[in-house]
């Protein structure tokens, strides 16, 4: 047997390396490939736990100011934007006929004044009267006594008395009822100039009008406002926190604030309050957050993200979040055991906003749990670690 | 010679008609020839005379219309008998019959020494063995320094000895040589002509040359002339090599 | 015996090799177009395996979410999660739209998730890089497809997105690359419109006189609120208890909730039949195309390659080479060259796979058909050149 020529030994090693590239390119590429993940182990961290929430800018007291009564609206002196003090007259509604009433009434009191004028003087009259009959029927009967008149006479200045003293009683009476009607008289009149004061809508607070809600000459119901006022030192956030993630919210959080307006800068603030009914349909809870210095000029209205920071929770056995896989309907995680995959399950806690997530019980610190993986991972697969799946950007 | 041997090759009346009826050729018309082992005759005749007509019957390629063949004293056709005696014409051309070319043909894809052995393999013998035998005929025909070339390093006198080679691969007793000096100079024409004269000697085979070349007819003891599908047969000047 | 075919392989290497890889890539074409064809169901198979539901529960009459659009109040899970059997439900939002990133638009499909628990219905099953959805707004996991970056900020419609966390095979029915929201942000995006349409919108309640009464103050900002809430979602995902039957739960879903419920071999059917019939079908065809031309030039090969060697083949003839031993010589070379095409086209496949846009799956059973097909198309093919070689007359070596 000759030897093999070496154009034959080349085209071997040709062949050779070409079943090398093949086996390598379905071993590597393919379906047939070895998993690719990567690798970290659980251990005992210091968990900084957030809730995250959407809110608005609202303010805490909302003045809505309308008149009391149906009416026309005669002037409106302030607009959206300006600041206005307590007291300060913001709108008045059109009087109508109140004047005119307010002029009848002091006439009906002059009257009534007047009246009781009157009467005191019929009282004295009468006053003056009964006496004058009282001694003239004392003397009458001093004088019957002595028998120098009748019986009758006597009688007859006696009755004469009498009525002289009902009659000065009747005039006390009269002039009572007179004061009494002066006095209405007068209360009638104090009444047209509180109802006057009404049509003059003033403000309660120092605070910034919002809204001019109608103009001169419209007509407005009762109950319905004119303008807004709120007090800018009040302005929150209202928050809204999903459900599912809302344990922990409570009073006196420190919350990080991103406006809409300005992103990149965070506000500090804290939870003031939390509502105590949440809204059901939207699964959401509400928590109401101050805004700690407030830059100005922030829209009410404007949205807002909130991030609140609940107590750290220290020495907690933690593995990255995108570790824990559901297997069936069992959370876990994939441990790496002897380069292959095992599942086991674990009850998972609070997780951080940077990613890890506390491992409650199924795992002991410095266990090797798989994070990311190419593929879902099955029992007992074989994988290969590497230090990262994507390549990092150039 | 000795003619009291059993004769490598012997024809009688050997026809060849080719298509029927009114369009019928008859190319060969009763032709005897008996060659003997160890000679070289020629065969010759002018074109269309019969010559290829006769040398594809003797080499069981086309099946003759009539006549008689023997092979080394065995018949392997007879025209009133049925024609040929073996229904595998291709064994008995690789066992019995050897090849010699105008060109020598040889397989470009296989290496010197493989193109001799291709035969026994062909005949079943195991590769070693086959390829000792082509290294010994190599040997003997003086090339066996090329055994291991390739086809297309060899010049075409090399060539030449190759293809004669390979036709003696099988011990064949007859061997057809069908213009193998037609493309040679004069000289080397005639070293062809010894070297199928030493190997008839030497292997004890017959060889027909069929030729039309004029330097070489001088050199056969003995002729054909093949003329309208005729052989006669007349003595050569037997020059000496 | 030596092997004539490996000795005229060797012989003529080259001529050969050229051929075989030529041939190699017209099989690679093929091979890749099998892998389209399995990456187009795989796409739809993803699409319902890593969604993790058991159950899609989706709008009464529709073949809703993916193959059609379906929308349901997002409370209805309430009444599923009840329902004996049901472990887990998920509200999902899904909605392909264009997103702008690097100065390009490409398609997307967003997917709102629930995200106050880990790996709810609905979220991928696997990262690749970076943490699973924490925050309940504004953030969000894209497939590595819509080649976003960790960190990156993405503008989905009103708000920007940070992308935190990466995962790979994640894609819609077409072949989009999925984005992975919080479900409320999904609704926003999907049911809230840009500016110009909420003014318009609220300028055409407001000029309804029914819904902007003198005398009704708070009717109007009532209705334009109304307006403006999105509480929809276009799916409840399902998942089951171990033990229960799918069939059972979804037939009492379609029953009693007047909701359609799909089990997820009828998702399949619903994908891979009816969502990509056509597409495949086309590929199909093209398919059979492919492997036409593709017998077709092996046996033309073939038949050339034999034809050159008629003078050879007269001359093993004449020397008494059987038809058997010509045969299989012709026969290995057509094998030979369909092994080399073989390899050749499915190392190819394997490189160019990588680089088409949607995927390309190059399954090892394919594979191994294709070889079977492939080798059964080289013996086939050879048969017309063993015809002709058989046909070939040993006469021709003699004379003219």
């Amino acid at each position: 047997m000759k030897l093999p020529s070496r154009r034959a030994l080349a085209l071997g090693l040709a062949a050779l390396l070409f079943l090398a590239g093949f086996g390598w390119l379905v071993a590597t590429q393919g379906p047939l490939a070895r998993v690719k993940v990567t690798v970290a182990k659980a251990g005992e961290t210091t968990l900084d736990r957030t809730l995250f929430g959407i809110g608005t800018v609202e303010a805490r007291r909302s003045y809505a100011i309308g008149p009391t009564v149906a009416g026309r609206v005669a002037a409106v002196l302030v607009d959206h934007g300006e600041a206005v003090t307590a007291g300060q007259l913001l709108a008045e509604m059109d009087p109508v006929d109140l004047e005119a009433r307010q002029a009848a009434g002091s006439a009906t009191a002059a009257r009534a004044g007047q009246l009781v004028a009157s009467a005191q003087a019929a009282l004295a009259e009468a006053g003056s009267r009964a006496r004058l009959a009282q001694a003239s029927s004392e003397r009458y009967a001093d004088l019957r006594r002595k028998s120098f008149v009748s019986q009758e006479a006597a009688d007859a200045k006696v009755h004469e008395a009498a009525a002289a003293q009902a009659g000065q009683e009747a005039a006390a009476a009269a002039l009572a009822a007179a004061k009494d009607e002066a006095r209405r008289a007068q209360s009638d009149l104090a009444g047209l100039g509180k109802s006057r004061a009404h049509l003059r809508l003033v403000s309660p607070v120092d605070g910034i009008v919002t809204a001019r809600l109608a103009e001169p000459g419209s007509t407005v119901v009762a109950g319905q406002s004119v303008v807004q006022v709120i007090d800018p030192a009040t302005l929150w956030l209202r928050v809204r926190i999903d459900q599912g993630r809302s344990a922990g919210l409570a009073v006196g959080l420190p919350v990080d604030i991103a406006l809409r307006s300005r992103p990149g800068q965070m506000l500090k603030g804290r939870v003031e309050r939390v509502d105590l009914v949440g809204d059901a349909v939207a699964e959401e809870r509400i928590a109401n957050v101050s805004l700690g210095e407030a830059p100005g000029n922030q829209a009410i209205g404007e949205l807002a993200e909130a991030t609140l920071h609940l107590p750290p929770a220290a020495k907690a056995l933690a593995v990255p979040a995108a570790a824990v896989k559901r297997v069936g309907t069992e959370n876990g995680v994939w441990r790496l055991v002897e380069g292959r995959a095992r599942f086991a399950a674990v009850s998972t806690g609070p997780a951080s906003a940077d990613g890890m997530v506390q491992v409650l019980n199924g795992l002991a610190a410095g266990d090797a749990v798989i994070v990311h993986s190419n593929r879902t991972l099955t029992p007992d697969l074989r994988v290969n670690v590497v230090d990262t799946l994507v390549k990092a950007a150039p | 010679m000795d003619k009291t041997s059993i004769p490598a090759i012997r024809i009688e009346g050997l026809m060849k008609r080719y298509g029927t009826g009114d369009a019928a050729v008859d190319a060969l018309k009763g032709v005897d020839m008996t060659v003997w082992p160890g000679e070289v005759v020629g065969l010759i005749g002018p074109s269309g005379s019969g010559k290829t007509t006769l040398l594809k019957c003797l080499g069981a390629v086309i099946e003759p219309t009539g006549g008689h063949m023997q092979l080394s004293g065995e018949t392997i056709y007879d025209g009133k008998d049925g024609g040929w005696r073996t229904g595998d014409l291709r064994a008995l051309r690789r066992d019995r019959i050897g090849f010699v070319f105008q060109a020598p043909y040889l397989i470009p894809f296989l290496d010197v020494t493989d193109n001799v052995a291709l035969l026994p393999m062909l005949a079943g013998i195991d590769n070693a063995a086959a390829r000792k035998r082509a290294l010994e005929l190599l040997t003997a025909l003086d090339v066996a320094h090329r055994a291991g070339a390739q086809v297309s390093q060899l010049s075409g006198g090399e060539q030449q000895r190759v293809a004669i080679a390979r036709s003696l691969a099988n011990h064949a007793p007859i061997i057809l040589a069908d213009e193998p000096t037609a493309p040679l100079d004069s000289e080397r024409a005639l070293t062809v002509i010894r070297i199928l004269n030493d190997m008839a000697v030497q292997y004890q085979t017959a060889i027909i040359v069929v030729t039309h070349d004029e330097k070489i007819i001088p050199t056969f003891k003995r002729i054909y002339h093949i003329r309208d599908g005729r052989t006669h047969e007349e003595a050569g000047e037997g020059r000496p090599l | 015996m030596i092997n004539l075919a490996g000795r005229d392989i060797l012989h003529g290497w080259g001529k050969f090799l050229f051929t075989g890889v030529g041939l190699g890539l017209l099989i690679g074409v093929t091979l890749s177009m099998a892998g389209i064809y399995r990456g187009m169901v795989d796409d739809g198979q993803v699409l319902i395996d890593n969604s993790g539901a058991d159950l899609w529960v989706v709008q009464q009459g529709t073949l809703g979410p993916y193959a059609e659009p379906s929308s349901i109040r997002d409370d209805v899970w309430r009444g599923i999660a009840g329902l004996p059997g049901v472990a887990e439900t998920g509200n999902a939002a899904y909605l392909t739209m264009q997103i702008e990133h690097a100065g390009k638009e490409s398609r997307a499909m967003v997917v709102g998730m629930e995200v106050d628990r880990p790996n709810r219905p609905g979220a991928p099953a696997y990262l690749t890089a970076g943490r699973p959805v924490l925050a309940g707004h504004y953030e969000a996991i894209a497939d590595e497809l819509a080649k976003f970056k960790l960190g990156e900020r993405v503008r989905i419609r009103r708000h920007e997105y940070e992308i935190v966390g990466l995962t790979r095979r994640m894609v819609s029915s077409s072949g989009d690359p999925m984005i992975f929201v919080p479900l409320k942000d999904a609704q926003e995006i999907q049911f809230l419109k840009d500016n110009d349409a909420l003014l318009n919108e609220r300028a055409r309640t407001a000029a309804n006189p029914a819904f902007n009464r003198p005398g009704v103050p708070g009717l109007l900002e009532a209705v334009q609120a109304a307006n403006a809430q999105s509480r929809m979602v276009n799916a409840v995902l399902v998942r089951l208890e171990a033990n229960a039957d799918p069939e059972a739960v979804a037939a009492e879903i379609r029953r009693w909730k007047r909701l359609q419920a799909y089990t997820k071999v009828q998702m399949e059917d619903i994908l891979v039949a009816k969502l990509i019939a056509t597409s495949s079908r086309q590929i199909a065809m093209f398919l059979v195309i492919l492997s036409v031309v593709t017998a077709a030039i092996v046996a033309f090969i073939i038949y050339t390659m034999t034809l050159a060697k008629v003078r050879e083949i007269a001359v093993l003839k004449l020397i008494g080479a059987r038809n058997r031993t010509i045969a299989g010589m012709i026969l290995q070379q057509a094998l030979g060259l369909g092994l080399i095409g073989f390899f050749v086209g499915r190392l190819a496949a394997g490189l160019w796979a990588p680089v088409f846009p949607k995927y390309v799956l190059l399954l090892p059973g394919d594979a191994l058909r294709g070889f079977a097909i492939v080798m059964a198309i080289c013996a086939l093919a050879s048969v017309v050149a063993i015809r002709a070689a058989l046909a070939i007359d040993p006469a021709e070596a003699i004379g003219g």
